[in-house]
């Protein structure tokens, strides 16, 4: 559900059987290229427009699994899957992926660690947050204020998310029409993310995607020291397959990772990931992480099937493949320049970098807006690797 | 030390794992799979070796299918002109163009199989990219180029080219060369900026051979810029100054007149005849001066008759670094320009005025290199001759403004003493008003025109009236529009003047949003300017003719101002359509066989030329008399009519509806 090219691609290699449910949009290109497909105004939910007719269409096709690609096709994946498994929870943990507030406080019950947080439904309500979290810090006059996120509950990735360093900043960063929001306090430690492969409940494969910066750069396998962490994260992940309930599919949660040890929860998803996660990870362990992210959520699959999909679980790869996404520096910008010393970097892969269109204004960032195009990188040491991508972040690809 | 443009093992081996996932991609993600390799690639391009390591590479890409589905996909089909603008748009563009130039490479050297005609083509192909990209062969990028091309992207595409003279046989550049210069110095243009680059390219980058055939041609372009007489060896201009005080008047003689016949040759005039021209002046040598201007019978006569006058221009206006503009001088006093008395009146007035420094920027700007001796009023004065001098020289650059080049050119026939007074107003004043319709339309008061940022490969003149004109002519458009018709029928006479005729004729109807009547269209045009239907009348004024540009293969690209000068046999006996175009590009190719020609078919500097029907087969708009057309109409044969609808009919006609209803001409 949701229309991806290199998804088509890969279950075109599978030989599944397989149907694409989108927008009208791609109906054209769908059957140009012989495409199965069915079109489908997501965005709209009423009596002609709903998962019990959508799965009417669908059953023309014999489909039996739904797989959501995208943040916005979570409910409508999850739907089908309760009228396919017959199981009305399969739809509430559905909406448990879109509701941050509500993931948080299912986290909390289970007894995963999370930060201080609250549903807030005006800038009012954040100043209040922020009051009360600065109380419990014992905060003394003239001391900072403590920093605040907040998120909207269903958007996907950075898209709404702001740090609120201050009290003034909740007035200048804060829009009225962003709310509702959760809110909640700053979480210290090494972030990173998990792309765990369930199939019956249990995780059969799972990936440690370091985030080098947020929002700009990642790479995979994790990297030496938070490798050393990989069992106490696979207990911590298992935890939180269980308590959710987990059965089939993917999970890409982020944590954050203390210097003593300590893991908190940050928020998880069940669709594809962004940063081309899924494409460093298939790279480097060597697998078809697209056609392994669609097949996990067949309760049909096999053993052996999982087995061919999927890495071993113990797997670690010698080679490390990252990307730094790059966004322009400035706002007002005529061309692309490649730097030279990427032209005699040995660790350098690829990028897929465009000029821009003639002075090509940028429009203020949402989240972390759009980037530009990715540079991806390989090679053997994660420490060097950390050193490029954190170094080409800075490095201006637009004049 | 690593050696120099080596591409690591790890690039090369990175290399092959994209080229292995492309291979292995379907058609869904090849797309973005090459946009990766060309990621890769690109990096290896900034050196010869690298280009090498690409070169090797190119038939597996070919064979793997890197260019299908896109615009390189098929090389028969590719144009040498538009590798240029390819390059200029950068990455990705600029790499696949790269691989395709390689691939022709390839192609010639068998390393992609091909026939005997592939390789031909090839070799040719290459050829003229070399001719088109002569900035890029010698590295010294236009300024245009520079400013829109990233040094990486330069030292790509100059390390390509390096790689390509390395592998093609130069005489065969060479000849293409002459071709080249032939095409541009035909035309006589008023800014002489290419030309001149060419030929100092030439002398300094390639070794030439007095004996080879192809050499001559290009020592004889090199000798009117560098040894256009016996007593300039061996000097510079400042030398030669000092050498004509030791002249006796014979020598004298025999420097003015070959000085005066080398600007004759190709239209291009060296330092050295300033020198000596305002020697004479100054020393009054009044009989060689005409000698000097390479002056015909006419001309000489005009000379005598102003002889105060045009010393007291020279004086005031040439020097060595502002040279050119003898040639203008020469042609202004052949044409009889000079005799009248507003054109010496305007022309004196200039030499008096202050130029406003927003002005005297824009032709600063224009200048390829000013010279702190030569002023914006003598460079604008300067331009201005020729302009007068040469009214079918005016281009437009790279500008959208052939309407305003088409004006500049149309007065300085027809209205001079008009054009010198709007030089005059907008050079002092940065200001320009127009009647339209009984209104006033001023420059400063109008927003922007059709041209966001000005092209500055242009003349003084232009530069100076260009942005003005444009502005004016694009708020008489806003003014006109909106009343069921093309609004040039009355923006043309409005922009112009009152000499434009009064009935305008459109192919294309407005209302139905269709092309009306084409018959009828074509009959009315025929009447107009064909001699055989029109009554053997020549046209008095240039028609301004709005005509259909057209890619190579005939499809629709957009719409062009011309202005149709004259329509005449040529000396084969067809009858052919004789027009201005201020794009000064020798090389068109409309589609159809349709090919402009700018020399060598009875056309005068300047013009352009096809056979009537093919020019009638890309014309959309014109004006003509309405009280004559309709009696004529009959009396052109219905053949004619169908050939040049044919024409039209499979070329941009496809982009309309064609209706068949008569109408009212």
């Amino acid at each position: 559900m949701g229309w991806s090219l290199p998804v088509i691609e890969s279950m075109q290699k599978l030989n599944k059987p397989y149907v694409v449910v989108s927008y009208p949009d791609f109906e054209e290109y769908a059957k140009e290229h012989s495409i199965p497909f069915v079109s489908y105004a997501f965005n709209e939910w009423s009596d002609s427009s709903n998962s019990l007719d959508l799965k009417v269409k669908l059953d023309a096709f014999g489909a039996d699994v739904a797989v959501p690609l995208f943040e916005e096709t979570v409910e409508w994946a999850g739907a089908l899957n309760s009228l396919y498994r017959d199981d009305p929870r399969v739809l509430n943990r559905a909406f448990l992926f879109r509701n941050k507030a509500m993931m948080k406080r299912k986290a909390l019950i289970g007894g995963l660690r999370v930060g201080l947080f609250e549903e807030v439904y005006n800038k009012e309500g954040v100043k209040n947050f922020m009051n009360r979290l600065n109380q419990a810090n014992l905060q003394i006059d003239g001391e900072e204020d403590s920093w605040v996120h907040i998120k909207p509950f269903a958007s996907a990735g950075t898209v709404g998310h702001r740090l609120l360093r201050s009290q003034s900043d909740i007035d200048t960063k804060c829009q009225d029409d962003e709310f509702p929001c959760l809110a909640e306090s700053h979480l210290p430690g090494r972030e990173f993310s998990c792309e765990a492969f369930i199939h019956g409940g249990k995780i059969r494969f799972m990936n440690i995607t370091e985030y080098v910066k947020l929002g700009y750069s990642n790479f995979i396998p994790e990297g030496n020291y938070l490798h050393t962490k990989r069992e106490k994260i696979l207990k911590e992940m298992q935890k939180l397959v269980d308590l959710f309930g987990i059965q089939y599919g993917m999970i890409h949660p982020e944590w954050f990772l203390t210097e003593n040890d300590e893991l908190s929860f940050g928020e998880v998803a069940c669709r594809i990931p962004g940063g081309h996660i899924l494409e460093l990870c298939g790279q480097a362990y060597g697998f078809d992480a697209l056609a392994a992210f669609v097949m996990c959520h067949d309760p049909e699959l096999t053993e052996e099937e999982l087995q061919q999909l999927l890495p071993p679980l113990d797997a670690r790869p010698e080679t490390f493949y990252g990307n730094v996404m790059i966004y322009p520096h400035k706002n007002q910008i005529s061309k692309l320049v490649i730097p030279e010393e990427l032209k005699e970097e040995s660790y350098f892969l690829d990028h897929n970098l465009v000029p821009p269109l003639s002075s090509q204004k940028i429009s203020d960032r949402e989240g972390f807006g759009n980037h530009f195009g990715t540079v991806n990188f390989k090679g053997e040491d994660p420490d060097r690797m950390t050193e490029l991508l954190l170094h080409y972040e800075n490095v201006d690809f637009y004049h | 030390m690593q050696e120099e443009g080596v591409i690591s093992e790890s690039n090369l081996a990175s290399f092959d794992e994209l080229f292995e996932n492309y291979k292995s991609a379907t058609s869904l993600t090849r797309g973005e799979k090459a946009q990766k390799i060309m990621g890769q690639l690109d990096t290896w391009c900034g050196t010869l070796q690298g280009i090498r390591e690409v070169y090797q590479r190119i038939p597996d890409l070919t064979e793997a299918g890197i260019f299908k589905g896109g615009p390189w996909e098929h090389p028969d089909k590719l144009v040498p002109q538009l590798v240029n603008g390819t390059y200029k748009s950068g990455h990705p563009n600029s790499t696949i163009e790269l691989l395709s130039e390689l691939r022709m490479l390839a192609l010639l050297e068998g390393e992609i199989a091909g026939s005997e005609e592939q390789q031909e083509e090839a070799d040719s192909y290459l050829q003229e990219v070399l001719v088109h990209n002569l900035e890029f062969v010698f590295n010294e990028p236009q300024e245009e180029t520079r400013l829109a091309m990233s040094a990486h992207e330069l030292t790509k595409v100059h390390a390509l080219f390096q790689f390509i003279l390395e592998k093609i046989e130069l005489s065969k550049v060479k000849s293409k060369l002459v071709e080249e210069l032939t095409l541009i110095c035909e035309q006589r243009p008023v800014v002489t900026e290419k030309q001149r680059r060419i030929i100092a390219l030439v002398k300094e980058k390639i070794e030439l051979n007095p004996d080879d055939p192809a050499d001559m041609e290009l020592l004889a372009f090199q000798r009117v810029i560098y040894k256009p007489s016996p007593g300039v060896a061996g000097k510079d201009h400042l030398a030669y100054g000092k050498a004509l005080n030791r002249m006796k008047i014979e020598t004298l003689e025999e420097e003015a007149s070959a000085l005066g016949n080398s600007m004759l040759q190709f239209g291009l005039v060296s330092t050295y005849q300033a020198v000596l021209l305002v020697h004479l002046v100054k020393k009054d040598y009044q009989e060689l001066i005409p000698v000097c201007l390479g002056l015909n019978p006419t001309g000489l006569a005009r000379f005598n008759e102003f002889k105060d006058f045009v010393c007291f221009l020279i004086l005031q206006v040439i020097h060595p670094f502002n040279a050119q503009c003898i040639f203008g001088l020469a042609k202004m006093l052949e044409n009889g320009i000079i005799s009248r008395e507003a054109v010496r009146s305007g022309l004196f007035n200039l030499t008096k005025i202050t130029v406003h420094p927003e002005v005297a920027r824009r032709i600063l700007k224009s200048t390829r290199t000013p010279h702190e001796k030569v002023t914006p009023k003598q460079y604008l004065i300067g331009a201005l001759f020729r302009i007068l001098g040469q009214p079918l020289g005016v281009g437009q650059g790279n500008n959208p403004t052939c309407q305003s080049a088409r004006g500049i050119s149309m007065w300085s026939q027809h209205a001079p003493a008009k054009l010198i007074h709007m030089v005059q107003t907008a050079a002092v004043y940065d200001n320009l008003s127009f009647r339209f319709e009984g209104q006033e339309i001023s420059y400063s008061t109008t927003p922007a025109g059709l041209v966001q940022n000005l092209d500055h490969h242009l003349d003084a003149v232009s530069v100076t009236l260009v942005p003005m004109l444009d502005r004016v002519y694009n708020e008489m458009m806003r003014r006109a529009s909106g009343r069921g018709e093309d609004p040039h029928k009355w923006v043309n006479p409005g922009l112009y003047g009152q000499w434009i005729q009064i009935g305008f004729a459109s192919a294309y109807d407005y209302l139905s949003n269709a092309i009306v009547d084409f018959d009828g269209f074509v009959r009315v045009f025929y009447t107009m300017c064909h001699p055989r239907f029109n009554g053997g009348h020549r046209l008095v004024y240039p028609n301004p003719v709005g005509i259909f540009i057209t890619s190579a293969k005939g499809e629709m690209l957009g719409f062009h101002a011309v202005s149709l000068l004259r329509v005449d046999e040529d000396p084969s006996g067809v009858v052919r359509a004789y027009f201005l175009n201020p794009n000064n590009e020798g090389r068109q190719d409309w589609g159809q066989e349709i090919k402009p020609s700018v020399y060598g078919k009875g056309e005068i500097h300047g013009e352009s030329s096809l056979p009537i029907y093919q020019f009638a087969a890309r014309v959309y708009a014109f004006h003509y008399n309405n009280l004559e057309a309709a009696s004529k109409m009959e009396t052109i044969p219905q053949k004619e009519v169908d050939k040049v609808r044919k024409l039209a009919k499979d070329s941009w006609g496809k982009s309309y509806t064609w209706l068949e209803i008569k109408k009212q001409w």
